[in-house]
């Protein structure tokens, strides 16, 4: 058979159903799919498989393999040979449409953004029903508000048409779970492939529910990315919604600056309680930071940074590297210590790459570095980087040993907060 | 143990804690104080003295209660109520709500620019410069400001609304005669002062409040922890939105209601106030409905947008850019250019057009309040933050009050023919 039937679940849902017989076997009220696509799956179509139907007083789910929805005379036919029980566990696994998806806002996966969703398209083909697409555009809504054809023939006369808009199941990324017990990870596991930076603004814009059970769903490496680049209220909920040894495991994969910024904002007693929490080497670091005061250059140092003894070779500083695999921000620019930590030179990338191998690196180093002392005013930091074009400046203390470094990025970012609370 | 150094530093600490937590109330509460509510207290000043000051004392409880469920279901939720209401009501009723609303608020932001118009035509200036001239500026600041600034200018705003206590101390009321009025509240029942009543009642709790006043609310990342500090906002607001109100019902009960002198606009009391009153409270009288109307022309079509917007899942907020959020700008344009429009029109039918806004905002306020009581009484929403019977006996009583109240306003008008 190839015959191919669309149409929208508002269509469908309040419709009834009916037996082999030619009778009323109840009315529509929901479409219940899998929740979970499985690795045979074709991630653009997710198949129908329940429904709940409403008979006489009672509501039911039922399996929709016996299901049949057929077009005839632009109106929605829907036909059953015989009623099959779903189990439990296919319902507590599954995503009802109605429920779960129409009118709640979902994650649209390639414009990066929350939408909602006025409709939902599905199509039945020979293997069964499917759900294609949402829609998310004002000829949705008008539809399910029931004015959608006067109006477009109204419009038609001006030649002016109302643009449909959708997003396909396989940019859809449902969020509301809110009464399923799945596991919530594989549930959300479109979105570990959004960059952290959207996945923050995403998680602002939801209610403060969805946005913890997403984020909890997270591994605790995106976790730690995406509550860098949230913003300082919604940091403070989500660590003081989640329990403590979560907040401490994600904290110990972000870097020490970072962390003791959203501490500083905290309780001081919350604060001592998650630094208890995360491992010594971790919680050393922050306590460092957090000693420094909220205007000096040593607030917003990181301590992530990477130096080396004056006598080593670019070979093996190379090598070193590649077993380390640091963050980008980390080889912005390295330094070269004496073993009391006192700072002698810096070099870059570029001059590790155009060495000869068997090179030490006080050859190659620029020395006499320009650097920032731990305690002077964070004025001063954006002149210096602008002036001396760099990505990075090393920050010493008074006897000249190396504590950190200040980051180009986090230098705009303070630029940006100031200029704001100066417009304030 | 605390040193004296660490207690003061405490307290340092929460008070700026309050004072950051310190606005959503209050800017609501003010402005709730706009071009409509001036002029229906001066009417009711002028018509009844000081006979019906003593409706402000239920209208600051229902308006408590009401702003307090929106607070709360606002912090513990994280959404906006227009969100709550498209999610849990359907999108039938999250349209007829939001058609209402919008064409209400055009009203009302046409009410706003008449204000404007009125009060600065005693300073001298024509409305075909002074609307114009404030409809850019308010459309400027909004686009091309933040979110901040703008709180900000609102909040020096607010205190500018107590020139109306200057106005009704210089009127040089009787003190004695208000406190009986308000002891021993008259009733007279006849369909004009019933009207007035229910005016007086609806101009102060309008249902856009309610959206407004639970966005900004989410807008400040407000926390249950810090509630008391909400509550506080909150208490305030609604206490000078009534504070407001009575100082304007007492200028114009003690100069204009001994005279007899019949008004008909915000803009006659200041006109009127001035061989009463001399010209000094006239005109102090007028630059308050000035910043009332201004205010109010700022947040009313915002709110309007931002609501409409975020029902019907478009991209909203002054945060974002024109190209982002395009529905939503274009929506405030369209709002404030209608409604400076329609002032511009020689002999507009602005009585008409404020009265079917408050006919409007009658019949969609039940709609909106009976949403939030189910909203704020669902488990799986509030969880362990639902309403105590206390509140909800409170609010229920309050719902079916205003919905007979509006109810009696739109029927009665059937029976003066």
């Amino acid at each position: 058979m190839t015959s191919l039937t669309t149409f929208y679940l508002s269509g469908l849902i309040g419709n009834e159903a009916f037996g082999m017989d030619g009778d009323a076997i109840g009315v529509i009220k929901d479409l219940l799919i899998k929740s979970l696509p499985t690795e045979q799956d074709d991630s653009s179509r997710q198949l129908v498989n329940g429904i709940k139907l409403k008979t006489g007083k009672e509501i039911r789910c039922y399996s929709f393999s016996t299901f049949r929805v057929v077009k005839a005379r632009e109106k929605l036919n829907v036909t059953c040979t015989g009623l099959l029980g779903l189990s439990v566990n296919e319902i507590n696994n599954g995503l009802f449409l109605v429920e779960n998806v129409l009118d709640k806002q979902i994650v649209d996966l390639n414009g990066r953004k929350l939408v909602r969703v006025n409709d939902v398209r599905l199509v039945t083909v020979s293997q069964g029903t499917f759900a294609i697409a949402v829609d998310i555009g004002i000829e949705g809504l008008l539809r399910r508000i029931g004015i959608s054809r006067p109006i477009k023939q109204f419009l038609s006369l001006f030649k002016i048409s109302i643009p449909a808009k959708f997003i396909l199941w396989e940019d859809v990324q449902a969020i509301d779970y809110s009464n399923l017990n799945i596991k919530l990870s594989k549930s959300y596991a479109k979105l570990q492939t959004l960059h952290p930076s959207d996945l923050a603004d995403i998680l602002e814009d939801m209610g403060k529910k969805s946005s913890m059970s997403v984020f909890s769903a997270l591994d605790e490496e995106k976790a730690a990315d995406v509550l860098e680049e949230l913003e300082t209220h919604a940091q403070i909920h989500i660590v003081e919604s989640l329990p403590v040894t979560k907040v401490a495991d994600v904290f110990e994969k972000m870097p020490a600056d970072e962390v003791a910024d959203i501490l500083d904002e905290l309780e001081d007693e919350k604060a001592e309680i998650l630094l208890n929490e995360m491992d010594n080497e971790s919680s050393q670091e922050v306590r460092e930071l957090l000693e420094y005061s909220d205007n000096s250059v040593g607030s917003l140092m990181t301590t992530d940074f990477l130096s080396f003894k004056p006598e080593i070779t670019v070979d093996e500083i190379i090598k070193e590297l590649r077993e380390k695999r640091p963050e980008p921000d980390e080889l912005y620019n390295m330094f070269v210590t004496e073993s009391n930590d006192e700072l002698i030179g810096t070099f870059n990338l570029r001059d590790l790459v155009l060495a000869q191998p068997g090179v030490t690196v006080n050859q190659i180093m620029k020395t006499e570095p320009v650097f920032l002392f731990d305690d002077q005013k964070l004025d001063d930091i954006a002149e210096i980087i602008s002036k001396y074009n760099l990505l990075a400046v090393p920050v010493v203390d008074s006897s000249n040993q190396l504590h950190g470094m200040v980051v180009v990025d986090d230098v705009v970012e303070d630029l940006i907060n100031k200029r704001r609370t100066r417009k304030r | 143990m605390l040193n004296t150094k660490d207690k003061r530093r405490h307290f340092f600490k929460r008070l700026a804690l309050f004072l950051a937590i310190l606005g959503p109330g209050i800017i609501t509460g003010s402005v709730d104080n706009d071009a409509g509510g001036i002029t229906t207290y001066s009417v009711a000043g002028a018509i009844y003295g000081y006979g019906l000051i003593w409706t402000l004392i239920p209208s600051f409880i229902v308006l408590l209660i009401i702003q307090e469920m929106n607070a709360r279901m606002g912090i513990v939720t994280g959404k906006g109520l227009s969100d709550l209401i498209r999610e849990n009501a359907g999108v039938k009723i999250t349209f007829f709500i939001f058609v209402g609303l919008l064409l209400s608020n055009i009203g009302n932001t046409t009410t706003e620019f008449a204000g404007v118009a009125g009060s600065m035509e005693i300073f001298g200036v024509t409305k075909y410069v002074s609307v114009p001239v404030v409809a850019f500026l308010v459309w400027i600041l909004v686009v091309k400001g933040t979110y901040q600034v703008a709180e900000r200018i609102f909040l020096i705003f607010s205190a500018s609304l107590l020139t109306y206590v200057v106005s009704a101390l210089m009127s040089k009321p009787e003190w004695g005669e208000i406190g009986s009025a308000i002891i021993r509240p008259r009733v007279e029942m006849n369909t004009q002062s019933l009207a007035m009543v229910i005016a007086l009642v609806g101009t102060t709790i309008a249902p856009w409040m309610q959206f407004y006043m639970q966005a900004s609310v989410i807008e400040k990342g407000l926390k249950m922890k810090n509630y008391k500090f909400t509550l506080v906002d909150i208490v305030i607001g609604c206490f000078v939105t009534i504070v407001v109100a009575f100082f304007i019902m007492v200028a114009c009960g003690a100069t204009l209601f001994p005279n007899g002198v019949q008004i008909n606009e915000a803009r006659d009391a200041a006109l009127a106030l001035k061989p009463l009153a001399g010209r000094l409270a006239s005109q102090v009288f007028a630059f308050g409905l000035f910043i009332a109307s201004v205010f109010s022309a700022t947040i009313l079509p915002l709110a309007t947008s931002f609501y409409v917007c975020e029902a019907f899942g478009f991209e909203a907020g002054i945060d974002k850019k024109w190209e982002d959020a395009k529905e939503f700008y274009t929506l405030y344009t369209g709002i404030l250019l209608v409604s400076a429009i329609i002032i511009l029109i020689p002999k507009a039918p602005l009585i008409a057009i404020s009265i079917w806004s408050q006919v409007l905002n009658g019949i969609l306020l039940p709609v909106v309040l009976i949403s939030m009581m189910l909203l704020v009484n669902n488990k799986r929403i509030m969880g362990a933050y639902v309403n105590r019977p206390v509140q909800n006996f409170i609010g229920w009583s309050a719902v079916c009050i205003l919905i007979a109240l509006s109810a009696a306003l739109l029927i009665m008008p059937a029976f003066n023919r």
